[in-house]
């Protein structure tokens, strides 16, 4: 009598289909749809026939969007636009969560109220992005607005001044509320990280008579590398992706100081000409530069002593083998 | 017994999956039958209206389905055009369009779609003269196939004054006299400006106010046979803006900021005179910003209205049916209640005297000059001056021919690069090779 083994494997297979089915038509189709059009002539509303790029001899010529984006001095600009605007905010961001980490993890002073601390700080991702763009376009209004008030009060200016005219200044606003907004929530990702070092480590240290600075950057930063791996990775695709912030705060003004890469696509795409091919194009672009400097992230914060190991022990097997076969 | 339990949960719960699954199908053939009309719109005006209709005409028995998304973010546009392009039983079948896109849905890429108003059975010629209908309205409204669309408010614009300061200024506030001294022509009005400055006053708030006028007064579009064209009147806005900037005529605001707002309410150290816009600016935006409900308050009643130096046109909505529709007959009917019909029992008759929903409504100028000319317009907010005065002759001075489906992109393009100029941050020849720059890179249109 051979007993009839129950699998149950592929209830896993029914339960997943509903995800595998949006994940392939909502997802995958999109994307490889659009890596497609990347390379054809579609564009204008409505259009469903296309075909791929020719020159004029009738020659394949594939890559035509792809030098045109290139060559566009707009899609230049708002890649430099995009990296200015992720660097400025991601260099305090990063200090400033690192720095709250630090303090309310620290076990020699406890930090009253935390939890009150931790949902303030948290509190502006709550807030849609949208509505905080609007907020800050109104309060550096001008002629009139709280910020040229309030600078005139102080006699720090004598009349109103234009911010919204000033390239940097735009800039720096669109930093500062990415900053602003982002801070907590890493925050609250580095805390979550250090909770989850053994406690005995710190215990050590200070016992071996190590100062709070020295634990802080001998055993909590290395310990926190996988982290902050994860953290820089996805705040680099987030910024890369920057959209809805410079958008409605200045629509990508002034005189293009904060247009980023997704609003050139955007505006490719839906402001008037419905150039799809070219928004594509720059789209994949955009993707193989996040892609890059992934991998670049992953090869400089990944563990040496951990890659070290794994080759030493590598050579160690083949070594072994080498021995049982001769 | 267990299994045969878990065999029959098993059934339930896929009949149940495939009930939700393929609900959608059936409430479609189920509302076919109770005869649907779908409304798209990106404000409530147009579905309250028909559903003003509905109430007035029991015997309308079609179910309304409306669908209305702000046009803030550009979301309405690409919305409904994947809804008309997907076609079926929820695609629109009457929907409006504002006038910074309207040309793409009547002469533009999404015109194949828009239905003539004779194919819906209207009897087009005999009601446009009948309503007297200004012309800019039908010729934004028309492509090669006939008229597609048209609007139920009249959107000419007028100049909009403070009655304290043109008295102030040049001893009456009388509008027939105020608008020989800002106009005709812009020569006139800066004569104004200088008049007004050197009291103390501004003469608008913003570049903004007089680009509207200048706008859509000019002859030509931004694009011409597909290549970016700097009409004349428009390139000369730059200058007009310097200008303006330079002798401090304006508050330098921008319009729909707070700035421009406060100048409603005469808020600002240095007020400003009056306002560019049509009968909708007044009833919806400056009486709401005036600081005041009733005469003496805030500057509500100190308004009037004149003719403008440049005649010129403002917005406005234009309804739409969709060739597709399956319920012509219907979408006839409402159409022609909203935009053509001019007699008392017409939504414009309701619309002019604010009697739609009942008196006391907000009045508005329509498109029918017919029915404002039997209309009252008298404005608590202007002193009791009936609006229609200078509305109706303003109708006439606006043209429609200026119109592209870029112009929100293009304007704002251009009017950031006015500004830069005006601010000192560029030369004036390197803002509009910029302008041009940018045209070309974002929408693909040429300059020569």
């Amino acid at each position: 009598m051979r007993k009839k083994s129950v699998s149950y494997a592929k209830y896993g297979y029914i339960f997943s289909i509903p995800f595998v089915v949006t994940f392939l038509v909502f997802s995958l189709y999109p994307i490889i749809y659009t890596l497609v059009i990347g390379f054809t002539n579609l564009r204008g509303l409505g259009v469903k026939e296309f075909h791929f790029l020719r020159t004029a001899e009738g020659n394949l010529d594939l890559f035509g969007n792809f030098r045109t984006v290139l060559n566009n001095k707009t899609f230049t600009t708002s890649l430099k636009n995009t990296i200015i605007l992720w660097t400025a905010n991601f260099i305090p961001q990063i200090s400033m969560a690192l720095l709250l980490t630090a303090w309310f993890t620290n076990r020699n002073f406890k930090v009253k109220g935390q939890g009150a601390y931790k949902i303030l700080i948290y509190m502006p991702n709550i807030i849609t992005a949208a509505t905080i763009a609007i907020l800050f376009n109104s309060l550096f209004g001008y002629p009139k607005g709280p910020v040229n008030d309030l600078l005139m009060k102080l006699h720090i200016i004598d009349g109103p001044r234009n911010f919204s005219l000033q390239r940097w200044t735009a800039r720096g606003i669109v930093s500062f509320i990415q900053f602003w907004m982002w801070y907590g929530n890493t925050m609250i990702v580095l805390i979550a990280g250090v909770l989850g070092i053994n406690p005995s480590l710190f215990e050590a240290a200070e016992i071996d008579g190590a100062t709070p600075a020295q634990i802080f950057f001998r055993v909590t930063l290395p310990l926190l590398r996988t982290i902050l791996l994860y953290v820089l990775v996805t705040s680099m695709i987030g910024g890369l992706q920057m959209f809805d912030i410079p958008k409605l705060f200045l629509n990508g003004g002034p005189d293009q100081a904060t247009v980023t890469s997704s609003m050139f696509i955007h505006d490719q795409a839906f402001s008037g000409s419905y150039l799809y091919n070219r928004a594509s194009a720059a789209s994949i672009i955009v993707f193989g530069i996040i892609i890059v400097l992934s991998i670049i992230l992953f090869q400089v914060l990944r563990d040496k002593d951990e890659v070290a190991r794994r080759k030493y022990r590598r050579a160690q097997n083949r070594a072994a083998r080498k021995g049982v076969n001769a | 017994m267990a299994k045969r339990v878990r065999t029959i949960t098993l059934v339930l719960l896929v009949a149940v999956l495939g009930v939700s699954l393929f609900a959608g199908g059936q409430t479609e053939a189920t509302t076919a039958k109770k005869k649907v009309i779908n409304v798209w719109s990106f404000t409530d005006e147009v579905p309250k209206m028909i559903d003003r209709y509905k109430e007035l005409h029991p015997e309308f028995d079609y179910e309304i389905k409306t669908t209305i998304i702000a046009t803030t973010d550009g979301a309405y546009q690409p919305a409904l055009d994947q809804a008309l392009i997907g076609g079926g039983a929820d695609a629109p079948d009457i929907y409006a369009a504002e006038a910074a896109f309207v040309l793409k849905y009547t002469q533009g890429d999404a015109k194949q779609y828009a239905a003539t108003y004779k194919e819906l059975g209207i009897d087009v010629d005999r009601l446009v003269k009948e309503a007297d209908i200004a012309q800019y309205t039908i010729d934004i409204g028309s492509n090669e196939r006939g008229l597609v669309a048209l609007g139920y408010q009249a959107t000419g614009g007028a100049f909009i004054y403070r009655r304290s300061i043109a008295k102030a200024v040049w001893g009456t506030d009388d509008p027939q006299v105020i608008k020989t001294k800002i106009g005709p022509g812009l020569d006139k009005f800066f004569q104004a400006a200088e008049a007004l400055k050197k009291k103390g006053y501004a003469i608008v708030s913003g570049d903004g106010d007089l680009w509207h006028a200048v706008e859509n007064s000019s002859d030509k579009g931004w694009v011409v046979d597909g290549k970016l064209y700097l009409d004349p009147k428009r390139e000369a806005f730059i200058d007009h803006s310097k200008r303006l900037m330079d002798n401090g005529y304006h508050n330098d605001t921008q319009d729909w900021t707070d700035a421009w707002f406060a100048d409603m309410k005469g808020a600002n150290p240095k007020q400003a005179f009056g306002f560019f816009g049509p009968a909708w600016l007044i009833n919806y935006v400056m009486a709401g910003n005036s600081g005041g409900t009733k005469i003496g308050e805030g500057t509500y009643g100190d308004w009037a209205v004149c003719e403008p130096p440049i005649g010129f046109f403002w917005g406005g909505t234009w309804v739409l049916a969709n060739r597709d529709s399956k319920v012509k007959d219907a979408v006839a009917e409402l159409i022609q209640w909203i935009t053509l019909d001019s007699s008392e029992t017409g939504l414009q008759y309701y619309w002019a005297n604010g009697t739609l929903f009942g008196a006391g409504g907000t009045k508005d100028s329509v498109a029918s000059g017919t029915v404002m000319s039997k209309s009252d317009g008298s404005l608590d907010f202007l002193g009791g001056q009936d609006m229609f005065e200078a509305f109706v002759p303003a109708g006439a001075f606006a043209t429609g021919k200026n119109l592209t489906q870029y112009d929100e992109t293009i304007n704002s393009t251009w009017r950031a690069q006015v500004r830069e100029y005006t601010a000192g941050n560029k030369t004036r020849a390197q803002a509009i090779a910029d302008f041009k720059r940018m045209v070309f890179e974002t929408l693909d249109i040429p300059s020569n």
